[in-house]
């Protein structure tokens, strides 16, 4: 197995992501939602794939975090009979973590402040999450 | 009356009057409260606990110190920025239903709809007349070098123009109302203290050289 920036992931060598598109996605996921500050894309084994974040934020502990939890949220659901596992919510008194896996692959982070607009995060996030995992399948 | 949008938000309606409106684009009347100092986090997070029971935020506050007249003050200017947030966004549709959601904390004295309507107007209006018209959703600001605020609120403005975040960012941030936050904006960008940040600094993207999650194919590989 190749391993490529510590990951375990088995990696494809010829074939390079499409960095433009997936940012294209993140950018107006921030425009579209109030609230959303920072958002990455990163491999399910928590190695950061393309992050668009403030400079306090670390993409690769944000990344670490939110696929330790998002394994733990999937397999709670799988104990608990919950069916499939779509995205956690991390509620804070000063804003949220949200993250929504991508098939198994992949997951993506969203954070927001405090007025967040969850409802409509969790709306426009679903064809969000198709368009990047198709990019990222390609 | 939900309004749909960005940023959208609920209007709160009883006896035909306005009580309070939640949006995402502007901090509630609870940040406004909290960031003033008026309520401790402590406090709060009693009053808050305490009014599950006695279904009165209000009366919960008001036995914590906070007078009366500060809690209408605040809740009435929550009701005005949250009108201005919805107003000044994109609004994509809007329903009405009879649902029984409380706001939290609400106006002790309720907006007629057309006053209301009237405010929000004269406050578009009087933003898109300031010399540096600006979107608090749109329009990402960022601090000029060496600019020297003349304000405490300049100085915390400037601290948090990053060039990530629009008017609506810094309000909730430094927990203050939408529309002054915006127009002290506007006027800061008119006389050079702040610009409109350039899209690579509101948006900074960085990747690894991660080249694909595809399984690689089997191949030979010299150990």
């Amino acid at each position: 197995m190749l391993v490529l920036s510590g990951s375990t992931f088995p990696i494809q060598e010829w074939s390079e992501l499409n960095y433009d598109a997936l940012g294209a996605e993140l950018k107006k996921l921030r425009e579209n939602v109030a609230g959303v500050t920072d958002t990455v894309i990163a491999a399910s084994d928590g190695i950061p794939i393309l992050a668009d974040v403030a400079k306090n934020v670390d993409p690769a502990h944000i990344s670490a975090l939110a696929a330790s939890g998002l394994g733990i949220a999937r397999q709670t659901t799988e104990v608990v009979g919950l069916g499939s596992l779509g995205q956690t919510v991390v509620f804070g008194s000063e804003g949220y973590m949200a993250v929504y896996a991508i098939g198994r692959l992949s997951l993506m982070v969203v954070l927001g402040d405090k007025g967040l607009n969850l409802g409509r995060l969790l709306h426009e996030s679903r064809p969000v999450i198709e368009r990047v995992g198709a990019i990222l399948a390609a | 009356m939900r309004i749909v949008g960005n940023a959208g938000g609920l209007f709160h309606l009883r006896d035909g009057l306005v009580i309070a409106v939640d949006s995402p684009g502007s901090p509630g009347a609870d940040t406004l409260l909290l960031s003033s100092g008026l309520i401790g986090e402590e406090d709060w997070a009693a009053a808050l606990i305490e009014s599950v029971e006695t279904r009165s935020l209000q009366a919960a506050l008001v036995a914590r110190g906070v007078t009366p007249a500060r809690v209408q003050d605040v809740t009435a200017a929550a009701v005005l920025d949250g009108a201005f947030a919805v107003a000044a966004g994109e609004i994509e549709r809007h329903s009405v239903d009879e649902s029984v959601e409380h706001p939290l904390l609400p106006a002790s004295t309720a907006v007629a709809p057309d006053v209301l309507l009237v405010e929000t107007a004269s406050r578009l209006d009087a933003l898109a007349s300031l010399p540096f018209p600006l979107s608090p959703y749109r329009d990402r600001v960022v601090a000029v070098h060496g600019a020297e605020p003349a304000t405490a609120e300049q100085r915390e403005i400037v601290e948090h123009a990053t060039g990530r975040r629009n008017a609506r960012d810094i309000a909730f941030a430094l927990g203050l109302g939408l529309h002054s936050v915006t127009v002290e904006i506007s006027r800061m960008l008119a006389d050079g203290l702040l610009e409109i940040a350039p899209p690579t600094t509101s948006f900074s993207f960085s990747h690894w050289g991660l080249t694909s999650l595809h399984p690689r194919a089997p191949r030979e590989v010299e150990c």
